[in-house]
């Protein structure tokens, strides 16, 4: 029984994470879509939402976590504004978010609709991403701004481009387009991004966990059951503005957070840790014979070549450089971004 | 010394039994907490399971054939309701994401199962690739290995299904490499791509590997093994939790009586009639004489009544009939079917059962409970007592059980 590191001796795996960084990677990445609609629809989101929605300038969007009345993080998406009465909300727990509109719709004007069947969405992300996209539409998307989505053609096919992603590339982009024409898109992207020496990702560890964690984003298991404060998701919040949660988030900012989220490294390869992106409970962290926080997160930075994690902790009972044991193995506790 | 509280119901001092905390209730007042009923109602499904198998080993004799028949039979059964429309319903649930492709996300539907079945343990890679999950206890571990190959076709058959509904991708190969029935210390499933992990094809009962990526096994010691359910679980906060934020709990633990059976062996036997291999009079003659002998077996020592009556709390001057009622009442209870008490005395008891709840639609099942109860009452009881079904003037989707004393001369 040696648990062999599945990351790090996985050539297949390295070579498509590693395409990401050096030059482009796509890969199939359709969310669930919600398109919200009506006249109350900004001010509807405004509540539903942490972050501001209807300041949001049509054409733009804004990534934002969803709370429940408890400050307890229960979704966290990314909502397009499309029109002045139109939204994109893109989320991956779609039954989760129809109820809870459902339950906090009362006396809003306003209409939501799951077009997720409608549209599929490829991710274009890494250095060569702006190249790869220029390559295949008919407007140049050199102008576009960072968090805009705008409409574009590929081969006559209406698609809209969004300037955002998952990796922490500073060129990733999405391409929604209408879920018929899958097959088109795909071999355009293939057409385009070879000669540039882009590979499509096709394991859903890269896509998922390794890109984003190397970047210090989350994943929903990452942060069910937490608040934005303790795990550093509160900076673009409003505080001027009504939202679900709001007042027990006060209380946390008021007190300060019980807990907080950190990074750690392992130099050690071939370990048996369980995390709780896998399900369950994750790894408990024990200093000094306390138990202190909970493995979140564990798979690996092929960029530093070694294991990396997140840990949900008590409040101050890590500081960055300590070192501590998961188990027997040692890990060094760091930032949470890793590149 | 520690001062840690290990896990207990109730929780908290002064908190009560009732109602936080759910109880089975045996005739005499005797509380069985909700943990305790499932736990002993889901090893009471294996016995009767491990009896069911029995009755098809003696139906197919060979090995190979037999999990053929069996492993072909769920994979067809699983891979039909996963194509239909409860296939897409059921993803929403587990939070399969719509950029899924091929059918690695059927691992998702396992690892549910297997907690909601008590068979805790944990998932070790998760992949669009490789997926491997391991299990620390699994009540089914008495049933016989052909079963475990058989509920390793029925997750192919449902990860196929699945795979239906999204883009197309890699397929991965479910394998049992271990199993706990087989003496292994956990079971453990691991599905590999064979794109990326190549191995020679083989026969569909033979789906207990050998497998190409052996290395990449996490082994939990024993000494971090765990014997609960998420959901009987403090630190998981009582509730199950996979890596896609499917959150159930305790009531999402499956209550349905004899599931391997129901599941897996019955539908075999079913087949079998159905494709005229036997005739279906002897095989209600072989599933009478094997539950019958299951059933008394199963308290023909002095020392297993004598447990029985402490886990039930009969009062001492209690020896007839009632005994084994409320036997089957604590049963029925902690599986949540439903039933009637028409006679409860030191003379006769007289139960109607929800039929289609106590089977789970599979009524020859129905009858094999029957031959169980009465083989259980011979010894619980004594051979002057009997237990049988009285149909005449019940509906047809009620059964009709009466506990009394009998003279039978061709018993």
């Amino acid at each position: 029984m040696t648990n062999k590191n599945i990351y790090k001796y996985d050539n297949m795996k390295r070579t498509e994470h590693m395409a990401v960084r050096k030059t482009a990677g796509w890969y199939l990445w359709t969310h669930h879509l919600m398109e919200v609609t009506g006249r109350d629809s900004a001010i509807f989101l405004d509540k539903i939402y942490a972050n501001p929605i209807a300041n949001l300038k049509v054409g733009r969007d804004r990534y934002t976590t969803m709370l429940n009345d408890n400050a307890e993080i229960i979704d966290d998406v990314v909502v397009f504004r499309l029109g002045e009465e139109k939204f994109w909300i893109s989320t991956l727990f779609m039954n989760k978010l129809k109820p809870w509109l459902d339950q906090h719709k009362g006396e809003y004007e306003v209409q939501y609709t799951n077009i997720t069947k409608k549209y599929h969405m490829y991710a274009v992300q890494g250095p060569k991403a702006k190249e790869l996209i220029n390559s295949m539409v008919e407007e140049n998307i050199d102008d576009q701004k960072f968090f805009s989505i705008k409409d574009n053609k590929i081969d006559g096919i209406p698609v809209k481009i969004n300037y955002g992603g998952f990796t922490g590339e500073k060129f990733g982009y999405e391409i929604y387009f209408p879920s018929e024409e899958i097959g088109k898109i795909e071999a355009e992207l293939k057409k385009h991004g070879e000669p540039l020496g882009a590979k499509e990702v096709t394991e859903f560890q890269i896509m998922a966990w390794t890109l984003p964690t190397e970047a210090g984003f989350y994943y929903l298991r990452d942060l069910l059951h937490t608040n934005p404060i303790e795990v550093g998701l509160d900076s673009g919040i409003d505080w001027d503005k009504d939202f679900i949660g709001k007042e027990a988030l006060l209380k946390v900012k008021e007190n300060g957070p019980a807990r907080e989220m950190l990074g750690f490294t392992m130099d050690q390869d071939d370990v048996h840790l369980n995390a709780k992106d896998l399900g369950g409970p994750g790894d408990p962290i024990i200093v000094d014979g306390e138990e202190i926080g909970r493995l979140s997160k564990f798979n690996y930075s092929y960029v530093l070549d070694k294991n990396v994690g997140y840990i949900l902790a008590k409040k101050d009972a890590l500081k960055i450089g300590d070192k501590i044991k998961i188990k027997d193995y040692e890990a060094v506790i760091s930032e949470r971004k890793f590149i | 010394m520690s001062k840690k509280v290990d896990e207990r119901i109730p929780r908290e001092v002064g908190s009560g039994v009732l109602p936080d905390n759910p109880a089975a209730r045996s005739p005499w007042g005797k509380l069985v907490s909700y943990r305790d009923a499932i736990h002993y109602s889901a090893r009471y499904n294996a016995v009767f399971s491990a009896s069911a198998l029995q009755a098809l080993r003696i139906l197919v004799p060979d090995y190979k054939e037999r999990a053929t028949l069996m492993s072909d039979n769920a994979y067809k059964r699983l891979y039909q309701v996963f194509t239909s429309q409860y296939g897409p319903y059921a993803m929403d649930e587990q939070n399969s994401h719509p950029f899924f492709r091929g059918n690695f996300g059927g691992g998702l539907t396992g690892d549910a199962g297997d907690d909601a079945l008590l068979m805790c343990g944990r998932v070790n890679d998760f992949g669009t690739y490789r997926v491997e999950k391991e299990l620390d206890v699994c009540d089914w571990d008495i049933v016989g290995s052909d079963l475990c190959r058989a509920t390793t076709q029925s997750l192919q058959g449902t990860a196929d299904g699945q795979a239906t509904h999204l883009q197309p991708g890699t397929k991965l190969e479910y394998c049992m490499v271990e199993a706990k029935g087989c003496g292994d210390p956990h079971c453990r499933i691991v599905a590999e791509s064979r794109d990326k992990y190549p191995m020679p094809e083989h026969e569909i009962w033979e789906s207990f590997g050998p497998i190409a990526t052996e290395d990449q096994i996490r082994y939990t010691p024993e000494e971090d093994m765990v014997k609960e359910s998420q959901v009987f679980r403090e630190e998981c906060n009582n509730t199950f939790c996979n890596g896609t934020c499917w959150e159930r709990d305790a009531s999402s633990v499956y209550k349905q009586p004899a599931t391997a059976a129901t599941t897996y062996i019955f539908p075999a036997i079913e087949q079998l009639i159905a494709e005229k291999k036997f005739d279906e009079k002897f095989v209600n003659h072989i599933l009478r004489c094997v539950f019958e002998a299951s059933g008394k077996a199963a308290f023909g020592e002095f020392y297993a009544k004598e447990g029985l009556r402490n886990w039930l709390g009969v009062p001492r001057d209690i020896d007839d009939g009632r005994i084994m009622g409320a036997h089957i009442e604590m049963f029925l209870q902690c599986m949540l079917v439903d039933y009637e008490i028409e006679a409860f005395n030191n003379e006769e008891v007289i139960y109607v059962i929800d039929r289609n709840r106590l089977t789970f639609n599979t009524p020859r099942a129905v009858d094999a409970f029957v031959y169980m109860w009465y083989g259980m009452t011979k010894t619980l009881v004594s051979a002057e007592w009997s237990l049988w079904e009285e149909p005449n003037d019940t509906p047809a989707d009620k059964l009709r059980i009466k506990i009394a004393k009998k003279i039978d001369k061709f018993c």
